[in-house]
């Protein structure tokens, strides 16, 4: 148990709590297992990896059986059954065959009574959450594997999810729980700057061609150089993101720009000021796409602004559509955004007096709760669309395949969805959402010469 | 026609002859007579048009398709070494290596792009491929049993090209025992230890969703979250197809998922490029006898850019045109090179004279000849006629490279103008041309009035750039065609004198410094003039202002400078726009053999107007069904021996929003039953009358014309008005 713990400790920083009460519960097989273990926490907190090197560690050290599922993977029973009986009993080969619980508990015992020198069994189930979806027996079986097997056995759930979350009308068992905490600051830094040595190799290999380079790098890259580094990347981005494989790779994205004026030599290595100046701006812009998990190889850096502006202005401009099309979108938008009483009165040129009465004029008062804008789309039906279509488009179009096809285009890019009556097109009961917001409509209508503004109620 | 039955009842086929109502019987184009079957016969097949017309659409579509493969190529190349790439990398974690191709919506080979990198990564032996449809993938566990079998099956499908019986056996061993409900991660991952555990046999699997916009969000974040926890034992590489942008994938994929991809990115060219390309190199090419007139083209480009940016449409449409030319009769098969129209000069009929002798531009032609006798022997004699054709034949080619390559000079010059006025690209300049004189257009004299605001160095080096590229295109396109010499000869020397004149507003600048001196001489001169009294100043000031003036007015006209360019833009004129950009009109005689410009036909049948077709069909059944006891006089009448559903539709269009059955069905019955018997009738409807309505009502509501009324009994509602 102690050498489990002790290999394990280097690789996992800020985890030996977390390690020693595992080494406690299933770090020896020669003791009793407990029945179940829960270890809950965010993502990015090292759950699986920290499970996948232990059962390793137990796996190698010890005769200890080790099976590792996904959930998301065992869409049915049967599926997970036969991983688990193949992971705890791999002789059987292609005859393998499970088809219910009773049927894996029975092999499981007859497979276990043949091999007497594995003295523990380990399993763990990653994405636990998906268990609840599964058969109404699935969750309390393996529960309470230990007892029905007569084994030692011990089942590991993975999850984002706390414990209280797995409710079940007869009860579930008691569970031991074991809860990862996300990193507080410190601890991120310290993560982050485990692994100077590797950096600094891939550094090295890098320059190994330029020798004046490769000089700076070996002189400059030092242990307080690279945490200052780090010092400077938390400042910024630990506000927006906590997730530490994201902040790692963010990290190293960053770290060439940072050594740049030290390599060419405009700025001294200890002067940190400097380097901030320098690196400031290109870390609030990389901020901007700290999700965005887009690579880019070296020869294309120079379209790096170009192609990685997120904004809605640079979406409309680059989404190709055709121009009755974007027509189609705004009709679309407008008719998703105002009442259909209110259709006369924009779209048609005589649609007569409109007598003024106070009950009229209370309804008209604007509140911010009440705008369409804000409350959302509503639907509308195909009809209703196209005369819309041709109120706003000044030209005479024909009612064509072309542009009947167009709506169905339009629903294939998720920028308009049927809300009802998807199969009765034919009857005319079929009905439709606009799915853009107004930032992205105002940009369309820009494009094609349309102030949409001007024919949305709330703006009237 | 039996009136009781109605149009739902299945299909006619009518072969009595009949024409339709309100077309001539005797048709301007004379086709061959249609088979009843849907494909065509021998006798036409063996046609000469028909050789024609499938030699032509085979060269056409050869180059669009290398077009579009060449265009391809580039991203396909990055797409092919980022496949292979993930190979060498070795990636501890679970991250899933993604590219995300950007290929636009609409685009017509979505599905052969990927067909395309398949055949690629299949030739280097490098990785097994499957695609995933988002019609396949409804459930994540059909995703997985898809992705499983495909590609296993992928791996079988290799295995048998080469040939080798070992191989074959293993495949067949592993094909019997693969059943889709064994289709499961566990068994993927077993088949690819047993096969490609060793080191040099390794391969990437690659799983393409060619339209990612279209699956399942629950089912895609699953799916991905599986293949990027088996990274670590199996090459998963992921290939997303998207229509849209980039935003779609970070809209479809939470967080959770997309930190298990490693996401790069690939863009294909625009659609609209793309459609220029196929214009400039295929459809304005002077390699190809046959051309569309203006306002064809500009209907074809129209759809592309207004309704749905698809290519492969655009060319089914162009396919469309070119067999409608083709069809119109025998006399079209000289639409070719001019030694192979030769050749079929001589085996045209005497009808197919005809068919020459009515084409529309004939007419001037037999009007401006002089001599009666030729004027009778050219109409009737039709081994004179086959005498004269070759020239004509030659004329008419000569024209058309001639006016292609003015087409190239006028591009050049005019496209990069502020505002363009006549068009920025070739194809538009071409629409122009064609559709009318240009020379007579506001557009043009707009034109030529910016290019005489141009300075001198922009001028000399715009019309120098112009002559290149016309030189150029002389050189590399014209030259290797039949009448490429004829054509060339004409127009280099044309060329020629414009440079000539360009050389010479490149002199005039001499000139005009020197006629600078004497004015500067003679103000000195008027300086010296003493002055006695203040109005005598005056006086002379005065005088001085209106002799500036006067100079000013005889110097814009002497303006060597002037001069010169507005003679360079006068040869521009005449030389090159005059004489080669005419209009349809103006071009020589039987050029409609060459240029297809029948766009009503193409309108008709290109564009599907599914409610007028079905206005049309019902109230007016004899268009379609060409049977005598459906003939009306005038549309508007109603006859009781129509179909019962076009009886009923032609009534409701009568009524109002609201339609009573029991009226409509009175009504229906004065049509349809006997006057004889209306005493009778009048007491109770028949049975089978009330039937037949019943049908036809229902019929109706089918197609959406009406629906029942929930707030009133007995009544329908009409859902158009």
């Amino acid at each position: 148990m102690e050498a489990i713990c002790s290999s394990l400790e280097p690789l996992f920083p800020c985890r030996e709590a977390a390690i020693e009460t595992l080494g406690e519960l299933i770090g020896d097989s020669s003791e009793t297992y407990p029945s179940a273990i829960y270890l809950f926490g965010h993502s990015g907190t090292g759950k699986t990896a920290l499970t996948r090197a232990f059962l390793k560690e137990c796996g190698k050290r010890q005769n200890v059986r080790t099976a590792h599922l996904n959930a998301i993977e065992c869409y049915t029973t049967k599926i997970m059954l036969e991983i688990l009986l193949d992971s705890l009993a791999p002789d059987q080969g292609d005859a393998l065959k499970v088809d219910n619980m009773l049927d894996f508990v029975e092999q499981l015992r007859r497979q276990a009574a043949t091999r007497v020198e594995d003295q523990g069994f380990l399993i763990a189930v990653d994405n636990a959450e998906r268990l609840r979806d599964m058969d109404a027996n699935v969750l309390p079986v393996l529960l309470r594997l230990q007892e029905l097997t007569n084994l030692n056995l011990c089942v590991i759930l993975l999850s984002q999810l706390p414990f209280e979350k797995f409710y079940n009308k007869t009860g579930l068992s008691e569970i031991v729980c074991l809860h990862l905490a996300q990193y507080n600051k410190a601890e991120t830094q310290r993560i982050l700057g485990s692994d100077f040595q590797q950096v600094r190799n891939q550094l090295l290999e890098q320059f190994a061609q330029d020798k004046k380079r490769l000089e700076i790098c070996q002189e400059a890259v030092t242990e307080d150089f690279y945490n200052n580094y780090l010092n400077l990347f938390l400042s910024v981005f630990y506000k927006a993101c906590r997730d530490v494989p994201e902040l790692q790779l963010t990290a190293r994205k960053c770290l060439s720009t940072y050594l740049e004026p030290v390599l060419d030599g405009t700025v001294d290595a200890t002067d940190i000021s400097r380097l901030w100046r320098h690196i400031a701006g290109p870390l609030r812009s990389a901020l901007t796409q700290i999700y965005m998990r887009i690579e880019k190889p070296a020869e294309e850096v120079e379209d790096f602004t170009a192609i990685e502006d997120q904004s809605v202005r640079k979406l409309a401009q680059s989404l190709e559509l055709p121009y009755y099309a974007k027509f189609l979108l705004i009709a679309a938008f407008l008719a998703s955004h105002n009442a259909a009483k209110q259709d006369k009165r924009l779209f048609v040129k005589h649609h007569g007096k409109q007598r003024k009465r106070m009950q009229t004029v209370n309804a008209r008062a604007k509140t911010t709760e009440k705008m369409s804008t804000t409350l959302g789309p509503k639907s509308f039906s195909i009809d209703r669309l196209l005369a819309i279509f041709y109120a706003i488009l000044e030209e005479k179009v024909g009612l064509t395949c072309n542009l009947l096809s167009q709506i169905s285009t339009l629903v294939h890019l998720n920028l308009l969805s049927f809300v009802s009556g998807e199969q009765n097109i034919m009857e005319g009961s079929a009905r439709l959402q606009c799915t853009i917001g107004l930032e992205f409509v105002l940009q369309i209508g820009k494009v094609v010469g349309f102030n949409v503004r001007q024919y949305l109620c709330d703006f009237m | 026609m039996d009136p009781t039955i109605s149009v739902s009842k299945g299909c006619f086929v009518y072969k009595n002859g009949a024409t339709r109502a309100g077309k001539k019987a005797a048709s301007k184009r004379k086709r061959p007579a249609a088979e009843s079957s849907s494909l065509l016969g021998k006798e036409v097949v063996q046609q000469p048009f028909y050789e024609e017309y499938r030699k032509a659409w085979n060269q056409i579509n050869d180059h669009i398709a290398d077009l579009q493969h060449r265009s391809y190529a580039r991203t396909l190349e990055q797409l092919v070494d980022f496949v292979v790439g993930q190979a060498e990398r070795d990636t501890p974690d679970e991250v899933l290596p993604t590219a995300a191709l950007l290929t636009g919506i609409n685009q017509p080979d979505h599905l052969s792009q990927f067909t395309a990198l398949t055949q690629r990564l299949h030739a280097q032996r490098a990785a097994m491929v499957c695609v995933l449809q988002s019609r396949d993938c409804a459930t994540l566990k059909a995703a997985v049993e898809t992705l499983v079998f495909g590609l296993v099956e992928d791996n079988a499908e290799v295995e048998q090209m080469e040939d080798e019986d070992e191989d074959e056996d293993g495949a067949e061993r592993d094909r019997k025992r693969l059943r889709r409900s064994q289709c499961t991660m566990k068994q993927l991952k077993s088949w690819y230890t047993n096969n490609f555990d060793s080191e040099q046999k390794r391969r990437q699997l690659v799983v393409i969703l060619p339209d990612f916009e279209c699956f399942n969000a629950s089912v895609l974040q699953d799916l991905i979250l599986i293949l990027s926890a088996h990274c670590g034992s199996l090459p998963f590489v992921l290939v997303l197809g998207v229509a849209t942008a980039m935003t779609a994938v970070h809209g479809t994929l939470p967080y959770h998922v997309s930190s298990k991809i490693r996401l790069r990115v690939f863009q294909t060219q625009a659609a609209p490029t793309g459609l220029n390309e196929v214009l400039d190199k295929v459809l304005l090419s002077p390699k190809y006898a046959f051309h569309l007139s203006g306002k064809t083209f500009k209907f074809l480009t129209h759809i592309f850019l207004y309704y749905d940016f698809s290519i492969h449409g655009f060319i089914q449409g162009f396919k469309y045109c070119l067999m409608e030319h083709f069809f119109g009769g025998n006399a079209f098969a000289l639409c070719t090179d001019y030694s192979k129209a030769l050749g079929r000069i001589k085996q045209l009929t005497h009808e197919d004279m005809e068919t020459i002798r009515r084409l529309p531009s004939f007419r001037p032609y037999v009007e401006q000849i002089n001599d009666c006798k030729r004027i009778i022997a050219v109409l009737t004699d039709d081994d004179y006629l086959k005498k004269k054709l070759p020239q004509l034949l030659r004329d008419c080619l000569l024209h058309f490279l001639l006016f292609r390559c003015s087409l190239e000079f006028l591009t050049e010059l005019v496209g990069d103008l502020p505002r363009c006025p006549l068009g920025k690209l070739r194809r538009e300049l071409y629409v122009n041309c064609l559709n009318r004189a240009i020379i007579s257009t506001p557009e043009y004299k707009e034109c030529l009035q910016m290019l005489s605001f141009l300075s001198k160095d922009e001028f000399v080096a715009k019309v120098n750039r112009a002559l290149e590229r016309t030189e150029q295109f002389l050189v590399e396109e014209i030259a290797p065609l039949e009448l490429g010499e004829a054509c060339t000869a004409v127009l280099r020397p044309k060329l020629e004198a414009i440079r000539l004149a360009v050389d010479e507003v490149v002199k005039a600048t001499m000139a005009t410094i020197t006629t600078t001196s004497p004015n500067e001489t003679r103000q000195a001169t008027d300086h010296l003039t003493p002055v006695a009294s203040r109005q005598e100043l005056k006086d002379q000031l005065l005088q001085r202002s209106k002799e500036d003036k006067m100079r000013h007015q005889l110097n814009t006209p002497t303006t060597q400078f002037g001069r010169a360019l507005q003679k360079t833009l006068q040869l521009i004129e005449t030389q090159i726009v005059q004489d080669h950009l005419r209009a349809l009109q103006d071009a020589p005689p039987i050029h409609e053999l060459f240029v297809f410009s029948d766009i009503a036909t193409v309108r008709r049948n290109i564009i599907g107007a599914p409610r007028a077709a079905l206005h049309t069909a019902l109230n007016n059944p004899h268009f379609y069904m060409q049977c005598k006891c459906c003939e009306l006089q005038d549309q508007s009448l109603l006859v009781g021996t129509l179909p019962d559903l076009s009886v009923v539709y032609k009534l409701h269009l009568e009524c109002g929003r609201m339609i009573n059955l029991f009226d409509w069905l009175q009504a229906f019955r004065s049509v349809v039953s006997d006057s004889d018997h209306e005493e009778v009738a009048q007491e109770q409807i028949d049975p089978q009358i009330q039937a037949r309505f019943t049908r036809a009502v229902a019929e109706l509501q089918f197609l959406g014309y009406i629906k029942m009324s929930k707030r009133k009994t007995d009544h329908a509602t009409r859902l158009t008005w």
